[in-house]
């Protein structure tokens, strides 16, 4: 595995950039609690980030609240998600009026959902669902129903599905795989600039994982999107991503290329992840794993949220919160980023390194 | 079985999608519901078998016999019983000593031949002519009230849903706990006495009967505003009976469908907040609820025997209850054979339907 130098940034600068994004979850009439705190980051085009991290920090929060898909109880409280659209104007998504917000969503940003089980409507079938995705995003006159029906097949082509089977069948007649396949192809339908994907393998078994990451990457390099995916499969991260980002108590507290992140990691929480999965190859070492969880979203502890569970931490660790520092700068949104108090006397004695 | 892959048709000439042609083999999905179909109409029939075989012996298991009954009556004028029997027995088209089964037999061979013979209290008509006149009437009056609450039951239900927890949804559920709680002949009652009587929205006792004195049935408007004007109020009473029910149903069943995986992808993917509402949101919704159609109706032919003597419909509430109180045996049996095949039959189409509405459901 090679973390590619990524493609010389594009001039336009880029094109998703959350700055200080905040999403909470009311809990009561007047109480609401905080998922994601106060979360920046760039992504250029092209670019691959992944966002890694423990069940509950946030990650799937911060993917439905860019494109304000959240649960009613769900709002992102503050902060900018500026978006470059097709037409090269940048518009703040959560600014967006209704109508504006419909248009923008699948045909700007994508997303293929965790468990694709369930991410089609079981009464209709796939081909209805192109239908519908092309038919909600037509200006004018509506498209021939045959025409429609051409490019469908063209986009199930291209995920390596039989469109003669697959268009006229029912959610429930293809197998798990199939569905993943089909709904990233419905994901591609619009071209979009960005593909949000939430946990997109997680059901599947790990040759069709295999199979359909690999088909992935391959239609990245084809059709140039950018690609957010949100994943606790370290694995996976590695393979896609040009760059990764952990989050931990719903803030993001590493970023940074691929290479970074697994070779450097500076940040205790990163390195524990990492730690805790078996390497494939090589000699067996038995995994370390990190007792506890992550913190209660109303109980974050004052200091480094890690803290309480960090091997590293000191006295000042729980009282300070330390903000993301730059410790590698480049350009195009790839300088390596962590919120570690210690991580460069860390990093010197070699204490984050695996 | 032959098992024959249908070769895939070949691929549509880009927009012309012509329709198979003629005594081309039907699409599996097809020949599966029609494999469906016919299991359900089967069990339909044997249903209605067995409910007609109890109709008849729990007639007959009810003390007396309609010779004891008419007896009994003529006693009250001063007869004695002895010559009182005697008149019965002559005046009434019903032989006590016929032995138990060869009355089920005439009985079995009149249900299959569609013919249910002479009544017994109701001299000159037959059971069929007696139930053709009085049956359109209930069925009209709990149709109509099936499909007004259901429709606007569902309506609601769903908004409600969308609107949980606000005022609107606080309201509409205690108003449909309110309703589902009240039987139905005291809403009818309530509705005399309250709209009729203290209110004086209508007088009840122009609204009485099937229709006004002097309309004759026909395909014209007044024979059918009169015979609305007159099943307003039963339909109304039906309307609120099932109503609250089928907004509480509804809700519960919206708002589960509102949590799927596909209703999200479906904002994700841009649709319109209309298409999503009909056809991701309600449709799932509504199809759990499919098979309660038919329960709904047969709870209402139930309730229909108290409404239409409290509202003084002549339906056939009101010939059930003198065919009991006579043990006018055919009458009785031909009138329960036909309510349970009306109430099987609406069962059968609320399955059928189901199934063309739900892909996962025909197997």
């Amino acid at each position: 595995m090679t973390a590619s130098p990524a493609a010389p940034a594009p001039p336009q600068g880029p094109l998703l950039s959350v700055r200080g994004v905040d999403v909470g979850y009311r809990t009561g009439r007047r109480s609401r609690s905080t998922a994601v705190h106060d979360v920046s980051f760039d992504l250029h085009p092209g670019q691959s980030m992944a966002l890694v991290g423990e069940s509950g920090c946030g990650k799937t929060t911060l993917g439905l609240g860019l494109l304000r898909l959240l649960p009613r109880t769900g709002v992102v409280s503050a902060g900018e998600i500026l978006f470059r659209r097709k037409d090269g104007r940048t518009v703040d998504v959560r600014s967006l009026a209704r109508e504006e917000l419909r248009r923008f969503r699948w045909s700007e940003a994508a997303m293929v959902f965790q468990g694709a089980m369930n991410a089609f409507n079981p009464v209709l079938r796939i081909e209805d669902h192109f239908l519908d995705t092309f038919r909600a995003h037509e200006r004018g006159r509506a498209r021939r129903r045959a025409g429609i029906r051409e490019e469908s097949a063209a986009l199930l082509e291209m995920v390596r599905l039989d469109p003669a089977r697959v268009l006229g069948a029912f959610p429930h007649e293809l197998s798990g795989g199939m569905r993943q396949r089909a709904l990233i192809a419905l994901a591609l339908a619009l071209k979009p600039q960005l593909l949000i994907l939430d946990e997109p393998t997680t059901a599947l078994d790990l040759l069709t994982q295999q199979a359909i990451v690999e088909r992935l990457s391959e239609l990245r390099e084809e059709l140039r999107f950018s690609m957010l995916f949100i994943t606790h499969d370290l694995g996976l991260a590695a393979e896609l991503a040009d760059r990764v980002g952990t989050m931990y108590a719903g803030r993001l507290i590493e970023t940074g290329t691929t290479r970074d992140i697994f070779h450097r990691p500076s940040h205790p929480y990163t390195s524990a992840l990492i730690n805790s999965v078996p390497p494939v190859s090589g000699d067996l070492v038995v995994p370390e794993s990190l007792p506890g969880g992550p913190p209660g979203l109303s109980s974050l502890p004052p200091g480094c949220s890690f803290a309480p569970r960090c091997r590293h931490a000191v006295e000042r660790c729980r009282e300070t919160r330390p903000e993301l520092e730059v410790l590698h700068t480049r350009g195009g949104g790839l300088s390596h980023a962590a919120a570690c108090l210690r991580s460069r006397e860390l990093a010197a004695e070699g204490a984050t390194r695996d | 079985m032959a098992t024959e892959t249908a070769a895939p048709p070949p691929p549509p000439e880009a927009g012309t999608a012509a329709p198979p042609p003629d005594g081309a083999p039907l699409s599996p999905h097809l020949r599966l519901w029609r494999h469906y179909a016919l299991v359900k109409v089967r069990k339909a029939v044997v249903v209605v078998f067995v409910v007609a075989n109890v109709t008849f012996f729990l007639g007959r298991a009810m003390p007396g016999d309609p010779i004891d009954v008419m007896a009994g009556r003529l006693t009250q004028g001063g007869m004695s019983l002895e010559e009182a029997r005697i008149i019965a027995a002559n005046s009434l088209a019903y032989d006590p000593d016929a032995p138990l089964w060869a009355q089920w037999w005439d009985f079995i061979v009149g249900l299959v031949t569609f013919d249910m013979g002479m009544t017994i209290n109701r001299p000159g008509f037959s059971v069929a002519e007696s139930i053709a006149a009085y049956l359109p009437w209930t069925l009209f009056s709990i149709g109509a009230g099936t499909l007004v609450s259901i429709t606007l039951g569902l309506a609601l239900g769903m908004v409600m849903a969308y609107r949980r927890n606000r005022l609107l949804d606080h309201v509409l559920s205690v108003v449909a706990s309110v309703l589902g709680a009240i039987p139905n002949y005291l809403i009818a009652m309530l509705l005399v006495v309250g709209g009729g009587m203290y209110l004086s929205w209508f007088n009840p006792i122009s609204l009485r009967g099937t229709l006004s004195p002097g309309v004759e049935p026909g395909f014209n408007a007044e024979f059918l505003g009169d015979a609305l004007y007159h099943a307003g109020l039963p339909i109304f009473t039906y309307v609120l009976a099932i109503i609250g029910t089928w907004m509480l149903v509804m809700k519960a069943s919206t708002t589960e469908v509102l949590s799927e995986d596909y209703v999200t992808v479906a904002r994700a993917r841009g649709l319109r907040d209309r298409r999503i509402a009909t056809s991701y949101v309600g449709r799932n919704a509504i199809l759990p609820l499919v098979a309660q159609i038919a329960i709904s109706f047969g709870t209402l032919v139930g309730g229909a025997i108290f409404v239409e003597q409290v509202l003084v419909y002549k339906g056939i509430g009101g010939l059930l209850l003198d065919a009991v109180e006579y043990r006018d045996y055919p009458l009785l049996q031909g009138l329960l054979v036909v309510l349970t095949t009306c109430v099987v039959a609406a069962n059968l189409v609320a399955d059928l339907l189901y199934s063309r509405l739900d892909p996962r459901i025909r197997k």
